[in-house]
């Protein structure tokens, strides 16, 4: 990778986060303070939940698929839902509707996500003269993570900050949370386990946020009627 | 409160670990590191010789006829084997440029010949052929040898069917790229040769104060080949330096025992600066001192004598009629005969003015002491020939053949000393405690097989040096150093090994075109997103202008 290149992946990784933010009504009732709160719950759930790992998981010597460490890890992932529900929750914000709380905290949550995870490897790996793929199959994965991200702060949102839901829908909605939740569980294990290659898993994750984006969509316009 | 701390702690340290991963020094990623070996850079009297660069950073190309490769920017590599070398030096004497040459040499096996002994002795041919055009020629440009593995067979195919598809590798098609990072090479300071001897003195009769006659024996052991990393000369010189070592083995053996000590001092020497006119025999015969001189009544000097062969050549510079050359030469044979081997002799006139020195013994007729070379080479090798190179690789030396010249130059000096000529005596039996040791000949030779030794790169603490003075210090009573500085007409210079980085790069239109793309799907999100919160109007206002403000004050 050169320079050239190096630019080209983070404008893939960070690009639709800053797009995102001025597109939208966001930028416009000025939620970026709502964004970085968001942000900071991320980085301290994310180190709370290392320190579980490092806790309760043992070292693999194969790099295949641990049945039993995988189900610790999907419960240790499940604090990123508490991360989100103590941002979406407890955190005060500035009077901001509904919608735009969830978007916002969505947006600096998985911004949060993308530097964190994303940026060191890019950065790392930008003075090398080798070309590989996997820089730009980073940056499609971050934009998939977003859209997750944004679904499952829109269910938390219909979760904890709606009280009036029809009852038809609320098991739909806690399921559709519980899939968005175990996202990086099972994209290991279709990693680790069955050994699908990047490029298909990256395809996979894609496809998939863009249907649970629909499916939360859907849910969240369900229940915007009764309040209408 | 300890929570609170503690996540403090735990959030400083992965700060700081994140901190400094982005700061450190890049991992770099390649598709291939070689270990490769830079061809020699020397100045012939004043006169550049060899690879003139070092650095490296061009894309790779599989030959010279590649169409739309510009070849000032490219890396050639060619198989070392399939180099055509008339055309080579047509190129190179049209002074055409090229960005460097990577020749790959075939792999080392590690068994020794027995699987096609023919094509190992056409590929040292070949082998020896090219490394004789590359010594004599200059390089502007940086060349390098390898040795080929799956790796870089599978990277060159790849290339050569790009090449072959019309898509040679340059910087706007991307392909692989070659990188040596390396400074330019700097010259030798004031290069070393140094000289081993080892005295062995003879018995003195009660009561004669004179000094005893002295019989020399000498090989060259320092190398000169193309890439000096690898000129190990296992047959030149390497099996006149094993045969050396036994004989100083053997004869401190017998002369051990004051019973069995011949009337005749035994000096052994392993001389250095062989490939360039033998400089260091020279040196170490100027600083004889003059009684030495006089007692010596000759030197026997060893040199290839490794190859499968049934012949060897005496090679002298007195008429072979003088007497006591007669002698010497009679009595080899006499030995040579019994173990079918066929010694002739060859005679070569010294011409003073001539400064060329083709073999070990003439350095020693030009000093009045008669001497002979003992050699499997017929004919006098050229400057910077035979000078144990890459072609000359340990599989090529026959450790039968080894000892059976060891058996025959140690009995027929072992009749000179001890008066036995043409009896039939065998002084080194089989089972006897003066028995040849094949195991410490193979040892030596395994050792000096896997040894570059080309003597500006050896300096003066090498640890083949200090192997082979503690070697001749345990066989002799008197083992010493002697160190000169070699003839100012050579000057070499460094850089012998280095790692080439094989990058796959993309070109840059592909970075344009990834650039289009992302950029285009960002401004398609943008619109998409402003389109389905904001609706289509606001849209359609950003293009239009303000309406203009002179009109609200009325």
């Amino acid at each position: 990778m050169t320079f050239f290149h190096f630019f080209n992946c983070a404008a893939l990784t960070f690009g639709p986060h800053a797009v995102y933010y001025k597109a939208t009504p966001l930028s416009e009732y000025d939620t970026f303070s709502t964004c970085i709160k968001a942000a900071i719950v991320y980085i301290v759930t994310t180190l709370i939940k290392f320190v579980c790992f490092a806790t309760f998981l043992q070292v693999s010597e194969h790099d295949g698929f641990d049945l039993s460490q995988e189900i610790l890890k999907g419960l240790i992932g499940f604090l990123d839902v508490a991360g989100l529900y103590y941002a979406l929750t407890q955190v005060s914000h500035r009077s901001i509707s509904q919608n735009h709380k969830f978007q916002a905290v969505g947006l600096g949550w998985a911004f949060a996500d993308a530097v964190l995870h994303r940026l060191a490897p890019l950065w790392v790996g930008a003075k090398g003269l080798e070309f590989t793929w996997e820089y730009l199959l980073q940056g499609l994965e971050s934009n998939a993570n977003l859209v997750f991200t944004v679904s499952l702060a829109a269910l938390g949102s219909l979760m904890w900050l709606r009280k009036n839901k029809p009852a038809a829908l609320v098991p739909f909605i806690y399921v559709s949370a519980g899939i968005l939740a175990a996202m990086p569980s099972i994209t290991s294990y279709l990693r680790k386990g069955l050994a699908w290659e990047f490029p298909r898993v990256v395809s996979f994750e894609l496809s998939a946020s863009l249907l649970m984006a629909f499916v939360t969509w859907r849910l969240f316009s369900a229940c915007q009627r009764p309040a209408q | 409160m300890r929570g609170a701390k503690r996540q403090q702690q735990v959030m400083g340290r992965a700060l700081v670990a994140l901190v400094t991963v982005v700061m450190s020094v890049v991992v770099v990623e390649a598709a291939a590191v070689l270990d490769v070996y830079r061809m020699i850079q020397y100045d012939l009297g004043g006169v550049p010789m060899g690879s003139r660069r070092a650095a490296l950073s061009h894309h790779a190309t599989s030959g010279f006829a590649v169409p739309g490769a510009d070849l000032s920017r490219a890396v050639v590599i060619l198989p070392a084997l399939k180099v055509n070398i008339s055309s080579l030096n047509e190129f190179v004497q049209n002074k055409g440029l090229l960005g460097g040459l990577l020749l790959l040499l075939p792999q080392r096996s590690n068994g020794s010949g027995g699987d096609g002994d023919d094509s190992d002795e056409n590929v040292a041919k070949a082998l020896a052929e090219l490394e004789q055009w590359l010594v004599h020629n200059t390089f502007q440009y940086p060349v390098y040898f390898a040795y080929e593995s799956d790796n870089v067979q599978n990277i060159l195919q790849e290339i050569t069917a790009n090449d072959a598809a019309g898509r040679p590798a340059t910087a706007t098609t991307g392909g692989y790229k070659l990188v040596v990072s390396v400074s330019d090479a700097k010259k030798l300071p004031s290069p070393t040769l140094t000289n081993i001897q080892g005295w062995l003195p003879g018995l003195r009769p009660a009561g004669d104060t004179s000094m005893l006659p002295t019989i020399a024996i000498v090989a060259s052991y320092d190398t000169f080949g193309a890439a000096p990393a690898l000129a190990a000369g296992s047959d030149s010189n390497g099996s006149g330096v094993a045969m050396l070592l036994e004989l100083a083995r053997l004869f401190s053996r017998l002369y051990a025992n004051p019973n069995t000590r011949g009337p005749f001092n035994l000096l052994f020497g392993l001389t250095s600066g062989g490939p360039y006119n033998y400089n260091g025999t020279y040196n170490w015969l100027r600083n004889f001192d003059q009684r030495l001189k006089e007692s010596m009544v000759y030197a026997l000097c060893l040199n290839s004598l490794g190859s499968s062969s049934d012949r060897m050549w005496m090679h002298v510079s007195k008429p072979p009629e003088n007497a006591f050359i007669r002698k010497i030469f009679s009595e080899i044979e006499n030995v040579a005969q019994d173990l079918d081997l066929t010694v002739e002799p060859r005679h070569k006139k010294i011409n003073i003015s001539n400064s060329r020195v083709a073999w070990e013994h003439e350095q020693f007729s030009r000093q009045r002491i008669t001497a002979v070379t003992l050699s499997q080479l017929e004919e006098a090798p050229e400057l910077l020939q035979r000078s144990g190179g890459i072609a000359d690789r340990r599989k090529t030396v026959n450790e039968t053949v080894v000892m059976r010249n060891i058996k025959v130059v140690a009995e027929s000096l072992a009749r000179h000393i001890y008066g036995q000529e043409g009896k039939q005596v065998e002084v080194f039996a089989k089972g006897s405690n003066l028995a040849l040791s094949p195991a410490y000949v193979r040892s030596w030779l395994d050792l000096l097989g896997r040894t570059p030794r080309v003597a500006p790169f050896l300096g003066k603490n090498a640890p083949i040096i200090t192997a082979l003075h503690k070697e001749l210090a345990q066989h002799t009573k008197d083992a010493s150093l002697q160190h000169e500085t070699l003839d100012s007409a050579y000057v070499f210079y460094d850089l012998t090994k280095a790692q080439l980085n094989v990058y796959q790069v993309a070109s840059v239109t592909f970075d344009f075109i990834v650039a289009l793309a992302v950029g285009s799907y960002l401004i398609l999100l943008f619109i998409v997103l402003f389109i389905s919160t904001k609706g289509v109007d606001d849209f359609i206002g950003v293009f239009r202008k303000p309406p203009s403000r002179k009109y609200k004050s009325t």
